[in-house]
């Protein structure tokens, strides 16, 4: 027959004769390798993430005293200080899958209180104003809500998302019950940006360089903790 | 070492690829190694989502079906098989499509890279070619045996 190979035998049992004995062992190879990488990456110390290439136009020298958002009690015996940018997607995993662990068992159990910084990142466009919702949010007592929508919704409002977040940040006020047209004034006129140029400037005196960047006592974790990871410092730090 | 061999190791490191970037988007895994692209902008994307479950929620079952379909065809019962050769170029082919849209929205959709969904379009488009290789061995080997 025209186009039939040569060299085939016919009535062999090919694979079945041809499969060598070294398949499985090549197998279980390629699953201790990729076994073990995993693990590796998974188990791994996260390395500090590089600094943005070009700083916020922030007046350091010049910005007002830092004020942060506080969630607990003011007289916690621990304080947990966490310096964050609303668009860095590990500050967005942080305050959506181990944040609600560590506000119920953490901070509500008035072992900590944790206290939020804005370190909007120059490469993220959209940060400060998320940063300017938020505080928006705060003047009718609802920063918290509001962060969690932020960080909720991170990827419809984020700079790859678009160029124009505002309408995404109006979505959520509404979404948490806030006074619209109050929220809308104080967004448009960006009544809080001295806030966060000074939350930002109190980031680069404790000379943060990556988000999220968490304080508690006197150490420094440049690293979004795991909620067990969290709890130990904690506690550490209220045996001190 | 036989074609299927080579479409189960390969599916196998696809397993653990696809299981890495899932143990991120579900938050294990706290960074992503990624010396190449921008793999936190494509994993925390909209389109990290399909049918409500991560993308790399599926590349593992993709991986885990074609690994196990595989390992199957290599036992001689199956070992002649064309219809098990049809149906790794069929799985295949779909996790090869499935994957091109994939790729065509990083790079046209949210113009980012993710070195491990590069890796992971590679691997899934090696099986696709395997497999194909496979059912034209199989098929010759029919055209000889029925002869």
């Amino acid at each position: 027959m025209a186009g039939q190979p040569k060299d085939r035998r016919p009535n062999v049992v090919r694979n079945a004769s041809s499969r060598p004995k070294g398949t499985y062992a090549i197998l279980i190879l390629v699953a201790v390798v990729g076994a073990s990488l995993l693990a590796y990456a998974a188990t791994r110390k996260p390395e500090s993430q590089p600094i943005a290439a070009e700083p916020v136009k922030i007046d350091v020298a010049n910005a007002g005293p830092p004020q942060g958002y506080m969630m607990g009690k003011a007289d916690a015996p621990v304080k947990i200080l966490e310096f964050a940018d609303f668009e860095c997607p590990a500050c967005g995993r942080f305050a959506t899958i181990t944040e609600p662990d560590v506000r119920t068992r953490i901070v509500d159990a008035g072992l900590a209180s944790i206290t939020y910084f804005d370190f909007p990142l120059p490469q993220h466009r959209n940060s400060q104003p998320a940063s300017n919702a938020a505080a928006c949010a705060d003047d009718q007592g609802k920063f918290w809500p509001m962060h969690d929508q932020i960080f909720g919704s991170q990827d419809e409002w984020n700079t790859q998302a678009t160029d124009d977040p505002k309408p995404f940040f109006m979505k959520y006020a509404a979404a948490i019950g806030l006074d619209q047209s109050k929220f809308e004034s104080c967004y448009n006129a960006r009544t809080h940006q001295k806030r966060i140029e000074a939350n930002f400037a109190e980031g680069e005196r404790r000379q943060v360089n990556s988000t999220p960047t968490f304080f508690v006592g006197d150490q420094r974790y440049t690293t979004a903790l795991s909620y067990d990871e969290l709890k130990k410092i904690v506690d550490s730090v209220a045996k001190k | 070492m036989t074609k299927r061999t080579i479409v189960a190791a390969l599916a196998l490191a696809g397993i653990f690829v696809a299981l890495y970037l899932l143990l991120y988007k579900i938050g294990i895994v706290g960074n992503l190694s990624c010396s190449i692209g921008s793999c936190e902008t494509v994993n925390t994307s909209k389109w990290a989502v399909f049918l409500g479950a991560p993308v790399a929620a599926w590349g593992v079952g993709f991986y885990v079906v074609m690994f196990s379909l595989a390992l199957v065809s290599l036992q001689d019962r199956y070992a002649d098989s064309l219809g098990m050769s049809k149906l790794l170029v069929l799985v295949s082919g779909a996790g090869f499509l499935f994957s091109a849209w994939l790729t065509s929205l990083e790079l046209f959709v949210i113009h980012a890279i993710c070195q491990w969904c590069v890796m992971s379009a590679i691997i899934v488009t090696l099986i696709f070619l395997v497999s194909i290789l496979d059912l034209r061995a199989e098929r010759d080997t029919e055209k000889i045996t029925s002869s």
